[in-house]
């Protein structure tokens, strides 16, 4: 018995309709069910199996690959810091262990108070701003340990709802890949990636420092 | 046939049929190349790359696994140069960083094909310096499978196997990279019916199985091939002893039938084997009414007394024999000779009520085989959930199906097929005729069914869905796909060796050999070879019980039979029983019928005598001898033949051989058939009889006997699940806590018409019968159907009637 | 020369917008397209030499010519950029996705596919939001549905977000994903051409090699031909990190070399210091050093040399390099992302990262050299280039560069860690 929110709901009827096999829904409605239970939990894998006719364990079994669905409680804020090649070149890991210094949460872990949640991630393709950062996957660029100890600080001061990449860029970062071109103002509502048509996205706030 | 190519392997030309996997051409060919992953029943994944090899090709030579690659004309292949032996030492390095070295209390240490392939490719020494990879050592993932994680080397043997083949994927990968390991979803066991199979392909200690844990080493144990006993697929097997003990059975690659999987009640019902309630002496009913042990003379005296007295008092025509599905051919043989001969009777059946008619199931035609499947185009199921009841049968359908054939089901419930289905079709109990009508008649609703099973070759699976349908529906059912273009039909019945026991004339329509009992000329034949046969009517099982119940017959003898149980209407079987004036059991257990005899044999059971039995396809093929019996018991036949001297005559039953020379003598679809044709080997699958020599006389063809609907309020699906309350699973500790709860189960739509909550209790009244169950919900049944699973403790009561009441007691 | 960038450095405000990109003579390929018979289309991207973006480099129109003919067949935009030093999909997803739209739709056309696939890493929320919305607007606009600007045609698109795997940028891996399976890579034979998307055949083509259809149909497969040297026609992005002091996606024509590439659109290393390596072509790449800065930008030229240029990302490394630690961070990338169907890749990839990790922490021991030859030699057998595999796809080998560029290159520096446990 499923019980998700109405846009939820519908959004993944949407998402179901949109292939021509229900199993290639799985990936999708595994982000729906993290933004409705806020992380990938048992009950979030069961409803995915029984809209996709697949069996619990063949949903955990594609859950459990991919890194990005949390199959334990995650914080409000998911700090990510790139330690792939060029980040590494260029002080990635300084920027992760001031992350970890500043909220306490040591990478891979989340804080008591389920503010933070900290981890290392491999190449997130912003090598031309590197070092990077994404905090619940919107992406900061050119970050400094600095910068990245004052965004700890701001995150848990102003507690912005949905979180917007440009404001935290125009903030925290420096170097960028490329020309981002204008703000957005559709951030992420939380810790799942900010994707329109699975209703993860949030639009209530307007951009700008 | 497939055309011929020729390939150099190591230097030597082979000739192998074109597209054959290298692995396995190589294989056949003499040159074993070392694998983990690949299994001949599964597709290949090329995941562990042990059986990588060098293969010439137009852009120099390829590393290539052997196990996907096809031959083809001219290839040339190395599997032993420097290259293939660097990589595979390599292979072997990495699989065994991670594996931890228990193999000295490892289940599978002597029969592990890493322990082995190490031995024989694998480097001397670790350069491995780091940690292991740790888990939780063995976990339990269902009742009767374990999982060490730690000696897993992730060659998804086990998750293919549940995936691709059994089709309830409940193990699978989790996670991925080095941190990769196979696990079930937490409170959702591996409640696999086939579940053992992955511990027989497992190939380390990763898997092991309860009953078999710890009981033996690989070399202490005696191997023996057999033939499964417990349903009429008759998978192949081996039958592991040590020290006289049977200790396990493993599946044995039968082409034609099992190829090498058995369900996990074959599987694990070798314990019921080794029962200490096994009966091991004779019993007679004492003065003050109870079973006693006695001697052999002093029970042969009473037995032989009791029935020459019934039959002296009231003629042979009086006893009856109800038995024979669950031995031998030639058990069942000597039961029907001395039933007929000695006693002078054609009151006996080796079905119980359950099962079609004799001449249909034995004599159809056009009759098909089980690979039939594998070329048929399309396959139409209307019968038995083949999961439950003939369950390697279900995994060769299953197969198929996932080959490209379209697979019609038709059956009052969800069955195990469904999600292979490409038609399925649900109707409420009784009301099979009209939808068979619609169906024969092109009904706008079902005209894509009738469109899709125009398409042949056809092979019709037909039975009964259950115990409350009409048996002649099946009938209809195989007089209406026999028509379709290139259609074979396969008559279904579940219990045993019932094709055996009806092949050799257990049945009061049938004489040995496929003969009808109506037929002067096989009655004249048979009585050259047993000098009297006695042309009186015959009953049935249900017709026998009711004999005895009203007093038309005295005296009964059963033959590893348990009416009580098996019959739908147990309590009318027990109210027959105890209005018999005497009653003689031959049997394995004191189950609930021989309870009620006067003088009960002990008898030897499955993997204590030799034998042939035959399957569903008409195969027949060898049980044998791997472990002595408990106490006293003895061979059926030979009990008989005892029996027989003490009424003074002979059945001729002096050894097996003499039986089975006897019945290739008498029977006429056996004719031709030696013991040698029957020896284990390589190509060695059982034979289909009739042979060339032999002749069938009986050449059934199904007619549909326009049978009218019964229209029910509320309509009854009794059904058997796998693990019901038979002797097998009762007497087996591992497979008795699998046995499902009474239950009674409803459309949720129906239940709250009636107002019955999940969970309530309820009373099922039939006029056959009653039983109080809790209730439970199934979606997928017809509206308007109660299905009561059979023998769970209660619904052998309700009988054959379709139209049942609810009355709700909470 | 710039055909890929071109809108979003004139119009940096708005190149995404579907405004932007009908007042910049957007959709106009598609309409000549809709009018060309597909064998034409297919025939000009033949003509293009287009070579797949993606890494592998395979030409574009051959793989098109090994789509069996078999319907429905799918066209897959692999849009899983994860190469370590690789972000150039992301900015024209983010930044121009209706050029990769009308690409995708021309080649849908060309190749006679009615549902199309867009798979996009899920670490890229903003390009997969601009991407999205472009496709509402085009959905909107008639460019996508039924009956296409009244051609007959019939085309849906689905964005496919992934959810954190590398391994999903292998094209049959994708297709795993896609299916809402793990992705871990199929066998081949068969290749997805013939046996793809649900088993049909199915096109896997990257985001920048699509991008350039709208530019190919309209100028012709021969002027595309035209660009740049044999082999390596036309223009493409690189992206370039690493210490040097313009890092950044550059579309130029192929052919200067790497000491160009680096100096003139790099601004030379950072802090005025000396190269000591760079990886050529994506972190699967074997490094070069110093003496390949007169490589030229080629595909041939770079796997001449002994490399490749795989997804066009170069990262370079300054003299202060602890390249130890950088080929660590290589080899545990590849070991993270191994999806652990294939032994040697599973096993191997974690050895070798615990291997360097000791060696980074002064743990090593002497034999650990060899031993890290032997162990990257089991997956990728004589340690040639371009590699053998024991594996199931090129992840495994993948793992050896960064090993084998360090012991080829640096084996002193790894010998005195060895030996005095502390990086020189």
């Amino acid at each position: 018995m499923i019980t998700w929110s109405k846009d939820r709901a519908e959004a993944a009827q949407r998402i179901l309709g949109s292939y021509p096999e229900r199993r290639s829904a799985v990936m999708p409605l595994l982000y729906v069910a993290m933004a409705e239970y806020g992380y990938v939990s048992e009950q979030a894998m069961r409803d995915v199996a029984e809209l996709t006719g697949l069996t619990p364990v063949q949903v955990s079994s594609v859950a459990s690959f991919y890194t990005m669905y949390k199959r334990e409680e995650v914080g409000r804020y998911l700090v990510s810091v790139c330690t792939s090649v060029s980040c590494h070149l260029l002080g990635g890991d300084d920027v992760l262990h001031a992350v970890e210094a500043e909220t306490g949460v040591p990478h891979g872990e989340t804080g008591p108070d389920g503010t933070f949640s900290v981890e290392h991630v491999e190449c997130i393709g912003a090598c031309g701003g590197a070092p990077a950062v994404q905090v619940n996957y919107e992406l900061i660029e050119g970050v400094t340990p600095e910068k990245a100890v004052e965004l700890c600080q701001w995150l848990n001061a102003t507690e912005p709802d949905p979180l917007l990449g440009d404001e935290m860029q125009a903030l925290f970062g420096g170097q960028r890949s490329f020309d981002w071109g204008p703000s957005e103002s559709t951030g992420s509502k939380g810790p799942v990636p900010a994707f329109g048509p699975y209703s993860t996205a949030g639009t209530d706030r307007l951009a700008g420092p | 046939m497939s055309e011929r190519v020729t390939i150099t392997v190591d230097g030597i030309p082979l000739e192998v049929d074109a597209g054959e996997l290298l692995i396995k051409a190589a294989e056949d060919n003499g040159t074993y190349i070392p694998r983990f992953c690949w299994h001949p029943r599964m597709k290949p994944v090329g995941m562990c790359r042990m059986c990588l090899v060098e293969v010439e090709g137009p852009r120099g030579i390829l590393l290539t696994t052997s196990c996907n690659m096809p031959v083809s004309d001219g290839m040339v292949v190395h599997t032993e140069s420097e290259t293939v032996k660097k990589a595979q030492e390599g292979i072997l390095e990495f699989l065994l960083i991670n594996h931890p070295l228990d193999c000295p209390v490892c289940d599978r240490g002597g029969e592990c094909p890493l322990q082995d392939q190490t031995l024989s490719h694998g480097p001397g020494e670790s350069r491995f310096v780091e940690e292991k990879r740790h888990f939780e050592k063995p976990i339990p993932i269902s009742d009767l499978v374990l999982l060490d994680r730690e000696r897993c080397i992730l060659c998804a043997r086990c998750t293919r196997f549940s995936d691709e083949v059994s089709g309830d994927p409940l193990i699978e990968f989790q996670s991925r990279g080095n941190n990769t390991q196979v696990l079930t979803f937490p409170d959702e066991p591996f409640a696999s019916y086939f579940s053992g199979n992955t511990v027989q392909i497992c190939p380390v200690g990763a898997l092991t199985s309860k009953p078999y844990r710890f009981r033996a080493r690989p070399w202490d144990l005696e191997k023996t091939e057999s033939t499964c006993p417990h349903c009429s697929v008759g998978c192949s097997i081996e039958v592991h002893t040590s020290q006289n003990e049977v200790i396990r059975y493993q599946g044995v690659d039968n082409d034609d039938v099992n190829w090498g999987w058995l369900c996990d009640k074959g599987r694990y019902s070798f314990e019921s084997v080794n029962s200490a309630e096994r009966l091991d002496t004779p019993l007679i009913r004492n003065a003050s009414g109870q079973l006693e042990p006695a001697s052999w003379p002093d029970a042969m005296e009473a037995a032989a007394t009791g029935l020459a007295s019934i039959v002296e008092a009231h003629g042979g025509n009086s006893v009856a024999g109800i038995g024979g599905a669950r031995g031998s051919n030639e058990s069942a043989y000597a039961f029907g000779k001395f039933m007929r001969t000695i006693i002078g009777t054609n009151h006996l059946d080796a079905q119980l009520g359950d099962g079609l008619d004799p001449h249909f199931l034995v004599g159809s035609t056009p009759r098909g085989v089980i690979n039939d499947l594998d070329t048929a185009k399309t396959i139409v199921l209307w019968g038995p959930d083949l999961k439950e009841e003939l369950p390697v049968l279900y995994l060769r359908v299953r197969h198929a199906a996932q080959q490209g054939a379209k697979l019609i089901v038709i059956h009052p419930r969800r069955t195990g097929l469904d999600d292979r289905a490409t038609f399925k079709v649900v109707y409420k109990p009784g009301e099979g005729p009209a939808l068979l009508n619609k169906l024969v008649e092109g009904d706008p609703g079902l005209a894509e069914v009738r469109a899709a099973i125009n398409e042949g070759p056809v092979v019709g699976l037909v039975g009964r869905t259950g115990l409350t349908e009409d048996p002649r529906l099946a009938e209809a059912v195989a007089a209406f796909l026999r028509e379709l273009p290139k259609a074979t039909l396969m008559p279904l019945a579940r219990r045993s060796n019932v094709y055996g026991a009806l092949d050799m004339g257990v049945s009061p329509r049938l004489l040995p050999g496929r003969v009808s009992s109506a037929s002067e000329s096989g009655k004249a034949a048979l009585r050259e070879h047993w000098g009297s046969l006695p042309d009186d009517f015959g009953r049935d099982t249900i017709g026998i019980i009711d004999g005895l119940a009203d007093g038309h017959l005295k005296g009964l003898v059963m033959m590893g039979s348990d009416p009580v149980r098996d019959v739908p209407s147990g309590n009318r079987a027990a109210e027959a029983l105890s209005r018999a004036e005497f009653v003689v059991a031959i049997d394995t257990f004191l189950n609930d019928s021989a309870a009620a005899a006067d003088v009960v044999f002990p008898a030897l059971g499955f993997t204590e005598q030799e034998g042939t039995v035959t399957n569903l396809e008409g195969r027949v093929q060898k049980v044998t001898q791997a472990a002595p019996g408990p106490g006293q018991a003895r061979p059926d036949w030979s009990i008989l033949e005892d029996l027989a001297h003490r009424m003074g005559g002979s059945i001729g039953a002096t050894s097996v051989n003499v039986l089975f020379k006897e019945i290739v003598t008498v029977a006429p679809a056996y004719r031709g058939l030696t013991w040698v044709d029957l020896e284990f080997g390589e190509g060695r699958d059982g034979l289909v009889m009739p042979l060339e020599e032999g002749d069938q006389p009986i050449q059934y063809v199904a007619v549909d006997p326009g049978l009218a609907p019964t229209k029910a309020p509320l309509a009854l699906h009794s059904a058997r699940t796998l693990y019901d309350d038979g002797v097998h699973t009762r007497f087996g500790p591992s497979l008795e806590r699998l046995v499902g709860a009474p239950m009674a189960y409803l459309h949720p739509d129906d239940a709250a018409r009636l107002g019955i909550p999940d969970g309530g209790e309820v009373d099922v009244e039939t006029v056959q019968g009653s039983a109080r169950v809790q209730v439970g919900f199934d979606p997928s049944l017809a509206p308007g159907t109660v299905f009561v699973p059979f023998n769970q403790g209660i619904g052998q009561n309700l009988g054959s009637a379709v139209e049942v009441k609810l009355e709700v007691v909470s | 020369m710039k055909i890929l960038t071109s809108r979003m450095d004139a119009h940096p405000s708005d190149s995404h917008t579907i405004s932007r990109y009908l007042a910049t003579g957007g959709y106009r390929s598609l309409k000549k397209a809709l009018s060309m018979e597909p064998a034409d289309i297919i025939a000009e991207v033949k003509a293009s030499n287009l070579r797949g973006r993606g890494g592998a480099g395979f030409p574009c129109g051959v793989k098109w010519g090994f789509l069996a003919d078999v319907h429905p067949r799918y066209l897959v935009v692999n849009g899983d950029e994860s190469e370590p030093g690789t972000f150039k999909d992301r900015q024209l997803l983010e930044r121009d996705p209706h050029q990769l739209l009308e690409g995708v739709i021309i080649s849908s056309h060309a190749l006679g596919v009615n549902h199309a696939f867009i798979y996009i890493r899920g670490e890229y929320p903003k390009p997969a939001r601009r991407v999205q919305q472009a496709l509402a607007d085009a959905y909107a606009s008639g460019y996508v549905g039924r009956n296409i600007l009244g051609s007959g045609f019939d085309l849906d698109i689905t964005v496919h977000l992934g959810a954190g795997a590398y391994i999903c940028g292998e094209e049959t891996a994708l297709l795993n994903s896609l299916e809402g399976r793990r992705g871990e890579p199929r066998l081949k034979p068969p290749f997805p051409a013939v046996e793809g998307l649900y088993g049909k055949p199915t096109i896997v083509n990257n985001v920048e090699t699509l991008s350039n259809m709208p530019w190919i149909v309209e100028n012709g497969g021969a002027a595309y031909a035209a660009i740049g040297p044999e082999g390596s026609s036309g223009t493409r992005l690189f992206s370039l990190s690493g210490h040097v002091r313009r890092p950044g996606n550059h579309e130029i024509v192929m052919g200067m070399t790497f000491g160009e590439l680096i100096e003139d659109l790099g601004g030379g290393i950072r802090d005025g210091r000396a190269i000591k390596a760079f990886i050529p072509g994506g972190a699967s790449a074997p490094w070069f050093t110093a003496d390949h800065l007169d490589v030229p930008v080629t595909i041939d030229d770079v796997a001449k040399a002994g490399s490749m240029l795989g997804s066009g990302a170069i990262v370079v490394m300054d003299e202060t390099t602890d390249v130890v630690k950088a080929a660590l961070s290589v080899v545990s990338f590849f070991a993270h992302e191994s999806c652990g169907q294939c032994t040697p890749c599973r096993e191997g990839t974690t050895w070798l990262e615990n291997m360097l990790r000791r060696l980074t922490v002064g743990q090593g021991r002497a034999v650990d050299l060899d031993l890290l030859l032997d162990v990257s030699d089991n997956i990728s057998p004589g340690l040639a280039w371009p590699p053998r595999q024991t594996t199931i796809c090129p992840l495994g080998p993948s793992a050896v560069s960064p090993v084998l560029s360090i012991l080829t290159h640096f084996r002193d520096e790894v010998e005195a860690l060895v030996t005095t446990g502390v990086s020189s």
